[in-house]
C-alpha cells in the first residue's frame, strides 16, 4: 500500500513566495525515506505539509491516515509539568473521545512502548528533566503508541549521543521490518545510505530515488552548496549548527 | 472570620468572590501555560466602554460586559494582524483607545457612571441574580476546562506535534480565549475590570511555583483563589477597606510570597534588561 | 471663545507641547524595543505613590518615581528565575499596584474626584513644577536622541551583535529605562497614571505605520503627539473631561483611520 503519494507539490507559508516546490515522490509500506537538506531548505516544511499544517499551493499530496510525528525534541516546552509517561499517553488522545478517560489498557501499552525504547524506568520523571537523547526516545514511544502506519521524524538524531543513536537506528529498523513507513529528515548522509529512498531538497526537490541514484556528488552539491566538504574521497555534508 | 457570615450582604459577597477564585484559579493556570496573560489584561481593560454603556443605560452589567468584550476581542484581533508594527504595539494602542473611550463615556455625562466600581469592583453590591449568573458562567468555564484538558495539555506542551495527535492548537487557543472572556464577564461585578487579572494570574502563578505536576497546579490554584476571596473579604471587613481591591491584594500576596520561596532554578538564559522586560517577543 | 485664552489652558497647552516632544521621541524606542506594555505598566504602578504623596508630605513626582522604581525592581526580581513570563510578571505587579493604590485612596480621598485626577490627569491643576519637569524631560529626550539614539537602535535590531559591544549596550538599556521612568512621571499630571500611553505610545505607533526611516518615525511621532495632544486638550475643555481620556480617544481614532487607510490601499 502506498502511504505517501506526492506529485508536483508546491507549499509555503501563505505570504508570497513558496517555501518548497517541485516535490514528487512516493513511499510505501516497509520503506524508510531520508530527507536531506540544509537548514532552512524545506525539510521541516515538507513534514508540516504532509501533516496537513501547511496549504498545498499546487500539485497534489496524498497521505494515508494520520501520521505519527516526532518533532525535534527541543521544540516542546521543557518547563511544562508532564512526566515521560504523560507524554507517551498523548499518543492515545486521537483515538479516545474527549469525554472518556484513557483506558487502563492504554497505560499498560504506554509502559510497554517506553520499555521498547528503554525508558520505562524513567516513566515518572518530568519530561523536561531528561537528556536530549532520552527525550527523543520518549517522543518515539509516543509515536509508537499512536500505532500509525506512517511515522514522520524531524531530525531525530540531532543532539543525540552515539549510544542512543545506535539504539534509535535499531528501533527504526524494527519499525521498517514491521511494515510501517518512515520518513526521516536528517543531516547525516551515512544514515541516508542505509535506507531505501533518499529525497534531497533545497527550496525545491533536487533528487529522489534509492541512495545510489540520489546521492550523487552533483545532487549533493546542488543540495548543500557551500556546506560540502570532501574527505578522503567521501563527500560529507558539514552543517553549521545555526545560531539564528 | 465568622462575622463574614453575619449579614446576607456579606454572605453573598463572600460567595461571589470565592466562586470567582475557584473558577479563575484553574483557568489562570492554563492562561499562564499558554502564555495568554497579555491577552487577558488587554481584554479586561478594553471592555470598559461596554460596561459604562450598560451602567448608563441601567442595563445589567453582564450584558455590557459581554458586548464590551466581544467588541474588544474583534478590534484587538484586527489590530494584532498588522504586520508593520507588530501585535504587541497594535494591541496596546487599541486597548488604550478603548479604555480611554470608556473613561470618557463614564465621565462626560452630567450624571457620571460609577466609574470606580466598574474599575475596582463592588462585591457588596452583588445581587442574587449576579451570583446566579456568575455561578452559571463559572460552571461553563470549569466544565469546558475539564473537557478540553487534553487539548490544552498538548497545545501548551508541544504545539508542533498537535495536529498529529488529533488536536488543533489554533482552535484550542481560541477556545481558551473565549473561556477567558466568559470568566472576565463573570468577574466584573466582584472585581471590576482592572482587578480581575489578579484572580486570573496570581493564584495560578503561586500554584505553578509550588508544584511540578499539572493536576496539583490546577487544584491548588482553585484553592488559593478561594482563599484569596475569603482572606480578602476578611481584610476588607477588619481594615475597613474596599472589598474588590482587598481580594486582589491577598491574591497577589500569595503569588509574591510563592515567588520569594527558594526554589529550583531551571538554568535560565541571561538576557539584557530590555529583552527580559519585552518578554522576548 | 478661544479656549486657549485662559491661564490654566495656556499652562496645560505648554505642558502638553513639552510632553508631546518627549513622547514622540521616546515613543520611537518604545515602539521599536517593544516596551509598550512595560511603559503602560510603569505608569499604572505610580498610582500608589501618587495617592500617598500628599499625606506623606512628599512631592508627587518624587513619590511617583519611587513607586516606579519599586515596581521595576520587583519586576526584575520576579523575572530573575525565569519561571514567570515577562507578561505575567508585569501584569501581576501592575494589578497589585492598582489594588494597593485603590485601598490607600479609600483612606486618603473621601470623594472619587481626587482619584480621577490621579488616574486620568487634570486640566486645571497643573503646577509650575509640573511644567518644569515636562520641560526637563523634553530636553532630555532631545539630548538622548542625539547622543544615545544610535546605541538604542543598534541594540534593538541586533541584540547579539550589540552584546559584543559589551558593557556599553547594557548601560544604554538601563539609560533608556531610566528615561522612560522620568517621561512617565512627567506625563502623570496631565494624562494620569492609567493613560500615559496616550502620549508615549500611541502617536509613535501611528507614526510607525507611516514612516520608513528613523527620522520619519521620530518626526512623525512628535508631530502626531503634538496634534493629538493639543486637539485632545481642546476636546477635553469642550466636553469637560480630563485630558487623558480625551487625548486617548483622539489618538485612537487617528490610529484607526491611518490603519484602515493602509489596509485599503
Amino acid at each position: 500500500m502506498t502511504l505517501i503519494d506526492v506529485s508536483g507539490l508546491v507549499t509555503g507559508y501563505g505570504n508570497g513566495s513558496p517555501a518548497l516546490s517541485g516535490v514528487t515522490f512516493a513511499l510505501g509500506e516497509g520503506q524508510a525515506l531520508a530527507v536531506l537538506g540544509p537548514n532552512g531548505g524545506g525539510k521541516t516544511t515538507l513534514l508540516r505539509v504532509l501533516l496537513g499544517e501547511l496549504p498545498v499551493l499546487a500539485g497534489s499530496c496524498r497521505v494515508a491516515g494520520r501520521p505519527a510525528y516526532v518533532a525535534q525534541s527541543g521544540r516542546a516546552r521543557l518547563d511544562f509539568p508532564v512526566s515521560a509517561l504523560d507524554v507517551v499517553l498523548m499518543g492515545a488522545y486521537a483515538r479516545t473521545p474527549a469525554w472518556r478517560r484513557l483506558r487502563r489498557a492504554e497505560r499498560t501499552r504506554a509502559h510497554a512502548m517506553l520499555e521498547r525504547v528503554g525508558m520505562d524506568a524513567q516513566a515518572g520523571q518530568r519530561f523536561g528533566a531528561l537528556s536530549g537523547g532520552q527525550r527523543q526516545r520518549v517522543l518515539i514511544a509516543r509515536a509508537l503508541l499512536q500505532d500509525a502506519p506512517l511515522l514522520l521524524l524531524d531530525e531525530p538524531f540531532t543532539g543525540v549521543d552515539r549510544t542512543s543513536e545506535a539504539g534509535l537506528l535499531a528501533i527504526l529498523d524494527e519499525l521498517r521490518a514491521e511494515g510501517r513507513g518512515l520518513l526521516v529528515s536528517t543531516h547525516d548522509i551515512e544514515h541516508a545510505r542505509r535506507w531505501d529512498l533518499v529525497l534531497c531538497v533545497n527550496g525545491a526537490q533536487v533528487a529522489f530515488g534509492p541512495p545510489a541514484d540520489a546521492l550523487t556528488a552533483h545532487a549533493l552539491h546542488a543540495t548543500y552548496g557551500e556546506e560540502m566538504v570532501s574527505i578522503d574521497g567521501e563527500t560529507v555534508a558539514v552543517h553549521s549548527h545555526g545560531c539564528g | 472570620m465568622l462575622e463574614l457570615l453575619d449579614s446576607e450582604l456579606l454572605r453573598r459577597a463572600l460567595a461571589e468572590v470565592v466562586l470567582l477564585g475557584v473558577v479563575c484559579g484553574p483557568l489562570g493556570v492554563w492562561i499562564l501555560h499558554l502564555r495568554h496573560t497579555y491577552a487577558a489584561e488587554s481584554l479586561a481593560h478594553a471592555m470598559l466602554p461596554g460596561l459604562v454603556l450598560a451602567s448608563l443605560a441601567g442595563a445589567p452589567l453582564v450584558l455590557g460586559a459581554a458586548g464590551g468584550i466581544i467588541a474588544a476581542a474583534l478590534l484587538i484581533a484586527l489590530a494584532a494582524r498588522d504586520r508593520r508594527i507588530g501585535s504587541e504595539l497594535a494591541v496596546a494602542v487599541t486597548v488604550g483607545a478603548l479604555f480611554g473611550l470608556g473613561v470618557a463615556l463614564a465621565l462626560a455625562p452630567d450624571t457620571p457612571a460609577k466609574l470606580s466600581e466598574l474599575l475596582f469592583g463592588d462585591p457588596l453590591g452583588a445581587s442574587y441574580g449576579d451570583l446566579a449568573v456568575a455561578a452559571g458562567l463559572g460552571l461553563v468555564v470549569l466544565v469546558a476546562l475539564g473537557a478540553g484538558g487534553r487539548a490544552l495539555r498538548v497545545t501548551a506542551f508541544d504545539a508542533a506535534s498537535a495536529r498529529s495527535l488529533g488536536v488543533s492548537p489554533g482552535r484550542t487557543s481560541g477556545a481558551l480565549l473565549v473561556l477567558l472572556g466568559v470568566a472576565i464577564v463573570a468577574s466584573v461585578q466582584g472585581l471590576g475590570n482592572l482587578l480581575v487579572l489578579a484572580l486570573l494570574v496570581a493564584p495560578a502563578a503561586a500554584a505553578l511555583r509550588a508544584s511540578d505536576r499539572l493536576a496539583v497546579q490546577l487544584r491548588l490554584a482553585a484553592l488559593l483563589g478561594a482563599l484569596a476571596g475569603v482572606g480578602g473579604m476578611e481584610l476588607s471587613y477588619v481594615a475597613d477597606v474596599a472589598a474588590g481591591p482587598a481580594v486582589a491584594l491577598v491574591a497577589c500576596a500569595f503569588a509574591v510570597l510563592a515567588s520569594l520561596w527558594p526554589g529550583r532554578r531551571d538554568g535560565v538564559v541571561r538576557r539584557g534588561p530590555i529583552e527580559g522586560l519585552a518578554g522576548g517577543r | 471663545m478661544d479656549p486657549f485664552s485662559t491661564p490654566y489652558m495656556q499652562r496645560a497647552l505648554l505642558a502638553v507641547v513639552l510632553l508631546a516632544i518627549a513622547g514622540g521621541l521616546f515613543g520611537a524606542w518604545i515602539a521599536l524595543r517593544r516596551l509598550a506594555f512595560f511603559t503602560h505598566a510603569v505608569g499604572t504602578a505610580t498610582f500608589p505613590g501618587l495617592v500617598i504623596a500628599g499625606p506623606a508630605g512628599i512631592a508627587a513626582p518624587v513619590a511617583a518615581l519611587g513607586a516606579a522604581l519599586v515596581y521595576t525592581a520587583g519586576l526584575a526580581r520576579l523575572l530573575r528565575d525565569g519561571r514567570l513570563g515577562a507578561d505575567a510578571a508585569t501584569g501581576l505587579l501592575l494589578v497589585a499596584a492598582l489594588a494597593i493604590g485603590s485601598i490607600l485612596a479609600g483612606d486618603v480621598f473621601e470623594a472619587g474626584a481626587g482619584v480621577d485626577r490621579l488616574l486620568f490627569g487634570t486640566l486645571l491643576g497643573l503646577s509650575e513644577t509640573d511644567l518644569w519637569l515636562a520641560g526637563a524631560v523634553a530636553a532630555l529626550a532631545v539630548a538622548c536622541t542625539a547622543l544615545a539614539g544610535r546605541t538604542w537602535l543598534a541594540t534593538g535590531f541586533d541584540p547579539g551583535g550589540a552584546r559584543a559591544l559589551g558593557v556599553r549596550s547594557g548601560l544604554g538599556d538601563w539609560l533608556l529605562l531610566a528615561m522612560l521612568a522620568l517621561a512617565v512621571v512627567a506625563a502623570l499630571p496631565a494624562v494620569g497614571a492609567l493613560l500615559v500611553s496616550t502620549l508615549l505610545v500611541v502617536p509613535s505607533a501611528t507614526a510607525r505605520l507611516l514612516a520608513s526611516s528613523m527620522r520619519g518615525l521620530l518626526g512623525g511621532g512628535v508631530a502626531l503627539a503634538l496634534g493629538e495632544g493639543i486637539g485632545g486638550l481642546w476636546l477635553a475643555d469642550a466636553v469637560n473631561l480630563p485630558p487623558g481620556p480625551a487625548i486617548a480617544v483622539l489618538g485612537g481614532a487617528v490610529f484607526g483611520v491611518v490603519a484602515l487607510a493602509r489596509a485599503a490601499a
